[in-house]
């Protein structure tokens, strides 16, 4: 999944010399949180919401109208960020939330090759695309399913749920983590009656969790 | 409650929707069911008529249903037809195979639940029971979880244009009700309403509370995803309250019901604990509720239901006891267990109603029950304001 699938493509922006009155209105307008500054369609910096609040003088020592006053002649230019951590249209998604995760930050514009923007990634976009990785994929049931971490395991898991049963796997998930040398896996079947499939894996010794490794009680009420 | 005439939609042609032996959707529960009724003498009166279904009209089937699909059900149905394309329908499968016959019996299926809602709407029956209808998970152009064509569709496009009704659809079969819900996605005037064990566990994975709709039916799909092992109580405390709220803001003309009872404990093929009373206090609210805003009128389907011998009889017995206002007796005749017995592959039930206390309560019921009313609460804030009616009748 790329980036110029999942971000604003043309997004508001503002140039240095907009007030910040401008750039607050923006923001509280269309909902958003980041403002990227451009110069003739190339990225200069960004402002958030927040940066403006921090610049406004406080409430309890100055007066309404003079913090007005302050927002309509203070240029953009004077609280925003220089230097920008970006991403290209062309980068993963995968990438771009390890790039927010790791500053810390809530949204990513996007450039091409010369410095233009070409949009914005946000928290929330990243978030939405990993929902729908997470999602069913189809009309399926989800299964739970240890794997041994060995090559040729996770195949023949498929083999007998997609080769003998011939089962659609509407999704598949491996968790990167796993417990005793094995990783939970979460199959996304295409049927309403997993029985079949969930008896086969059994039988060729994994460990089936349906609805959940963690809640599954059909070994018993005891959990 | 008495004084509702109500029909029975029967006839044994429709155990003909059977995919092949070791199938679930088995119809030997529908046999099972008309048996246990007219064993207890709840059918067949003046005001309890059984009714043959008629077939369903291509014109009929196409009102919800994709030409295409149409059509490529009618060519899979020929003795000896070339299936390779099925699956581009959701045909063909393990879950939905195609069988000599499938358009025929299936429309026929249709037709019982829109000669439900013809009776219903006419005026002839305060209430009417296709047991065989409920196949909700039929879409516009594919077939899908047992389903071939959208009996409950074409009964609710009915209704919209032969008398242009408002129609509040009623779904809680374990499942969620994905195809009558995407058929009526965009329309205001039909309101569905699902509630089932949560897709982040069970088939076909969708059904969340935030499907609500698109365009115009925005705000008129409603569903609530119950956590798996979700109990009587907690089931039943929320029917008790969404299903007259909603109804009280939506102002139905009619409901329609779709009764799958594959939420009890039995089921092999849900994680759901319902009992036998989950299926008595439902049809109680739900024709309470009717008796109230809509004339009475409830046009009700069976659905899903895997415990063949030991639940759906039982389940559905209630259902029709509920429906035609009559009391239904505990014990189960001896006649119906003795004829029954012998083909049984487990020791069938002597009582109608489950006795309190039949299974063990299940571990984290608080975290359960919990839940749910959180999910509760999220329906109620996310949904209600969006309906017209909303804050008006109360």
């Amino acid at each position: 999944m790329l980036v110029k699938h999942r971000m604003t493509a043309d997004p508001h922006a503002v140039r240095p010399g907009d007030s910040l009155a401008h750039a607050l209105r923006l923001t509280r307008e269309h909902r958003i949180r980041h403002l990227p500054v451009v110069v003739d369609g190339e990225l200069a910096g960004i402002v958030s919401d927040r940066d403006i609040r921090l610049a406004m003088p406080s409430p309890l020592t100055v007066a309404d109208a003079d913090r007005a006053a302050f927002l309509e002649r203070t240029p953009v230019e004077q609280v925003m960020t220089r230097e920008v951590i970006t991403t290209g249209a062309l980068d993963t998604v995968e990438d771009a939330a390890k790039l927010l995760c790791r500053n810390r930050i809530g949204s990513l514009p996007v450039v091409d090759a010369h410095g233009r923007l070409v949009g914005m990634l946000t928290e929330t976009d990243v978030l939405t695309a990993f929902a729908e990785v997470f999602s069913a994929g189809g009309a399926s049931t989800r299964l739970e399913v240890l794997i041994p971490d060995r090559p040729g395991e996770l195949a023949r898991a498929l083999g007998i749920v997609g080769g003998d049963l011939k089962l659609n796997v509407t999704s598949l998930m491996v968790l990167p983590r796993g417990r005793d040398g094995q990783k939970t896996t979460v199959f996304h079947v295409g049927t309403i009656d997993p029985r079949e499939a969930i008896e086969a894996l059994e039988r060729a010794g994994f460990t089936v969790g349906w609805p959940s490794l963690e809640t599954d009680l059909r070994k018993g009420m005891a959990s | 409650m008495s004084g509702h005439r109500t029909a029975l939609i029967w006839d044994p042609a429709v155990t003909g929707y059977y995919f092949r032996p070791d199938h679930p959707f088995n119809p030997r529960r529908l046999e099972l069911t008309v048996s246990l009724i007219e064993a207890l003498g709840l059918a067949g009166g003046a005001d309890t008529p059984i009714v043959a279904p008629r077939q369903a009209t291509d014109r009929e089937l196409l009102r919800v249903h994709s030409a295409e699909y149409v059509d490529a059900v009618k060519r899979f149905s020929r003795e000896g037809a070339d299936t390779r394309d099925a699956w581009k329908f959701g045909l063909g499968t393990d879950d939905t195979p195609v069988f000599p016959g499938m358009h025929e019996v299936t429309s026929l299926v249709t037709g019982g639940s829109i000669q439900a809602a013809e009776m219903v709407m006419g005026g002839e029956v305060t209430r009417a029971f296709n047991l065989c209808g409920g196949l909700h998970h039929a879409h516009r152009d594919r077939g899908s979880g047992f389903c071939v064509y959208s009996d409950l569709a074409a009964a609710i496009a009915w209704i919209r244009e032969a008398h242009g009704s408002r129609v509040m659809y009623i779904d809680y079969d374990a499942h969620h009700g994905d195809g009558v819900q995407g058929i009526f996605y965009d329309d205001p005037e039909v309101l569905t309403l699902s509630i089932h064990e949560s897709g982040r566990y069970l088939f076909p994975g969708t059904g969340y509370v935030d499907e609500l709709g698109d365009g115009e039916g925005y705000g008129y799909s409603l569903n609530l995803p119950l956590e798996a092992f979700s109990e009587d109580d907690s089931w039943i405390w929320i029917h008790e309250r969404l299903i007259p709220e909603v109804a009280e803001a939506f102002r139905p003309d009619v409901i329609v019901l779709q009764n799958g009872c594959d939420g009890h404990v039995l089921d092999p093929l849900t994680h759901l604990r319902a009992t036998t009373r989950l299926y008595e206090e439902t049809v109680r609210i739900v024709c309470e509720t009717a008796d109230r805003l809509c004339g009475g009128r409830v046009v009700a389907t069976g659905g899903g239901g895997y415990a063949v011998w030991t639940v759906v009889p039982r389940a559905w017995t209630l259902v029709w006891a509920g429906l035609s206002g009559q009391h239904a007796p505990d014990m189960i005749p001896r006649e119906w267990l003795d004829r029954w017995q012998g083909e049984a592959p487990e020791l069938l039930p002597e009582r109608l109603r489950d006795p309190a206390g039949s299974w063990p309560a299940v571990p984290r019921r608080a975290e359960v029950e919990a839940t749910n009313r959180r999910t509760f609460e999220a329906l109620r804030r996310q949904a209600y304001p969006l309906l017209r009616g909303w804050g008006l009748g109360f």
